[in-house]
């Protein structure tokens, strides 16, 4: 009989992004900057997953607006998934778009083995329904405690203080941290910050080690990559300011 | 077996396992899998040394308490034994750190070498088990139920995070483990560390290699552990195995009917035998067939290599014990003027040819005559 005769598995890691598509990302071209972002994102994407073949990198999108919905609701490996656009319009009901994740992160459907999920909600604004109530539905899920959660603000009319709550505690000490909202001002930036979280923390959350159960609360899961210099001041960085 | 993805990031193998007999009639199966991340550099060398602390706690229970004494057996298991190797093992990581280079520049810190620990212990009336960290161990009986019967189980684990043989603080964790139960119903025992586990798509998938690794032993145990890393977690991967042997026949019970029960019991007792190959052709084996990774294996022991040159004694200790540090051994083995160097490809032999000349010129300096 040969041996190993059973199942082998490589370890799926969820990355799913929450992306508003309020009225306000019509404006300035924040939408199609956003959908350029991502888009240009899924070649280095699909790299790290090739370099790192114990890991399957799924892909979906929720957007938000009047409601929330699946934008790619079945998860897609990197290498297969092909970006179809997203459209701008309505209000901001974020707090529905924590739910409907959160429904995906019970087990089942969450596989046993599954790396930590990577998370990542992008807003220009505030949310107009109960955040509140979503964001604590998500964090009742062990997978979404588990989770690498991000958060990008899209120019200064967002609200960091709710973005903040979805990451989790602050971490000690100033300056920037990829545990506190990554704000992009202009298309560049935020391109810089998709790239940075579909490669860089992909990386990172595809290889977990296991590690001391006495990480401090606002450290996070996975140790994550320290944010590329050029992104520390985006503020006066390359491009113009738009946003 | 180091891990698939490790390999591919010339990491070091940061597991360590061991089956070593400890008394005339107790045997150990040991696991340690070191905490991957920049904060534990260092970890490859914390399991080996917790094997090895492991070892000598229970050899040197074993000398005082009585097998017979199950309950007493179970006391340590849950208290002092956890204690007694816990300092054991502080103790030879800080010796370990003083001999670094580093230790000169930096605080010492225990997580640097943080494991986690899982021991079996093999009577031949009963088994018993104690440790920390994410170890997996699954019973099998005669009838071919495999059970996972010992697993950690954290309420508020968030992904990878596991407890740890450095956390004096989780001494008391080592009691949730402790199994002490009669020989007779198992067959069998698999202890294993978590990346064999994680490679399976389910338990059932998990239990049934189990199964399956008691009909495999030698080359084809050691190839299929390389595929299960490297179609499942890419994880370093490690198994100690416990298998019951055949009863002795008919014919021969008859004739040792005088010495009766207690014959039997004694061919019954040594019911265990280890299934790890020979760890000093294994790492040999390893390293000549992924010759890219022999340069940064070798150059992460620079000061084994000077430690030998100075001190060349210290050999003998690793020569009697290949399998608390493979890499220690073989380089032991290739020291100039060694007894008996052990066949290995040109690449190999060239680095550590390479590694020796190193040393002897790191030393040289020391050896230059004083100015007047």
């Amino acid at each position: 009989m040969p041996f190993p005769n059973v199942r082998l598995s490589n370890r799926p890691l969820h990355f799913i992004y929450l992306c508003d598509c309020s009225g306000s990302m019509a404006a300035q071209g924040k939408m199609q900057a956003l959908n350029q972002a991502i888009r240009q994102s899924l070649p280095g994407m699909a790299e790290v997953a090739e370099q790192n073949p114990e890991a399957r990198v799924l892909v979906r999108a929720v957007r938000f607006a009047d409601g929330a919905a699946w934008h790619l609701a079945e998860p897609t490996p990197v290498q297969e998934l092909q970006w179809r656009d997203l459209e701008a319009g309505g209000i901001t009901a974020m707090g529905e778009a924590l739910e409907l994740v959160a429904g995906v992160l019970q087990s089942p459907p969450m596989e046993e083995r599954a790396l930590p999920p990577v998370l990542v909600l992008i807003s220009d604004g505030q949310p107009t329904d109960d955040f509140d109530a979503g964001l604590s539905q998500l964090m009742r899920q062990p997978w979404a405690q588990k989770a690498v959660r991000l958060a990008i603000a899209m120019g200064h009319d967002a609200d960091l203080e709710v973005l903040q709550q979805f990451i989790g505690p602050e971490p000690s000490g100033g300056g920037k941290s990829p545990r506190r909202p990554l704000q992009a001002s202009n298309a560049t930036t935020l391109a810089q910050y998709i790239q940075w979280a579909s490669t860089a923390v992909v990386g990172a959350a595809s290889m977990p080690a296991s590690r001391l159960d006495d990480t401090p609360q606002d450290a996070g899961n996975i140790p994550l990559p320290d944010l590329p210099p050029t992104l520390l001041d985006p503020v006066d960085d390359v491009g113009p300011l738009v946003w | 077996m180091i891990g698939a993805a490790h390999r591919r990031q010339g990491k070091p193998c940061q597991d360590a396992s061991q089956v070593c007999q400890v008394g005339p009639e107790l045997q150990l199966l040991l696991v340690s899998d070191g905490h991957g991340g920049s904060r534990y550099r260092l970890s490859d060398v914390g399991s080996q040394l917790a094997c090895a602390a492991a070892e000598e706690s229970v050899a040197a229970l074993a000398r005082t308490l009585s097998l017979q004494d199950q309950d007493g057996w179970r006391r340590q298991l849950a208290q002092e034994l956890p204690t007694a190797i816990q300092q054991r093992w502080l103790r030879a990581i800080k010796e370990h750190w003083s001999s670094q280079a580093a230790s000169a520049d930096e605080a010492f810190s225990s997580a640097l070498y943080g494991c986690t620990l899982g021991l079996v212990l093999l009577s031949p009336d009963w088994w018993g088990c104690t440790g920390i960290g994410d170890w997996d161990l699954v019973e099998i009986h005669a009838d071919g139920d495999a059970r996972l019967v010992n697993q950690e189980q954290l309420s508020n684990a968030t992904g990878e995070a596991t407890l740890s043989l450095c956390q004096s603080e989780a001494l008391d964790a080592w009691s949730t483990r402790v199994q002490l139960q009669s020989a007779l119903p198992t067959t069998a025992l698999v202890l294993c560390t978590d990346g064999v586990r994680k490679s399976c798509a389910t338990d059932g998938d998990f239990l049934q290699l189990c199964q399956q690794m008691l009909e495999i032993q030698g080359e084809a145990l050691v190839q299929g552990l390389e595929e299960i890393t490297a179609q499942g977690s890419g994880d370093d991967v490690s198994v100690a195995i416990a298998q019951r042997s055949e009863p002795a026949r008919r014919g021969k019970a008859g004739v040792l009917t005088a010495l009766g029960a207690a014959a039997a019991l004694i061919a019954g007792a040594l019911w265990w035998w280890p299934k790890a190959p020979d760890p000093l052709a294994l790492e040999i084996q390893q390293l000549c067939q992924h010759p890219e990774r022999i340069e940064a294996s070798l150059k992460q022991r620079r000061q084994q290599f000077l430690a030998l040159k100075s001190s060349p004694a210290q050999a003998q200790a690793l020569l009697d014990h290949p399998e608390r540090d493979p890499l220690g051994a073989l380089i032991a083995s290739s020291a100039p003027g060694a007894k008996a160097e052990p066949k290995i490809c040109p690449a190999l032999e060239q680095a550590l040819r390479a590694q020796w000349e190193a040393a002897s010129e790191t030393q040289e300096p020391s050896r230059a005559p004083a100015r007047p």
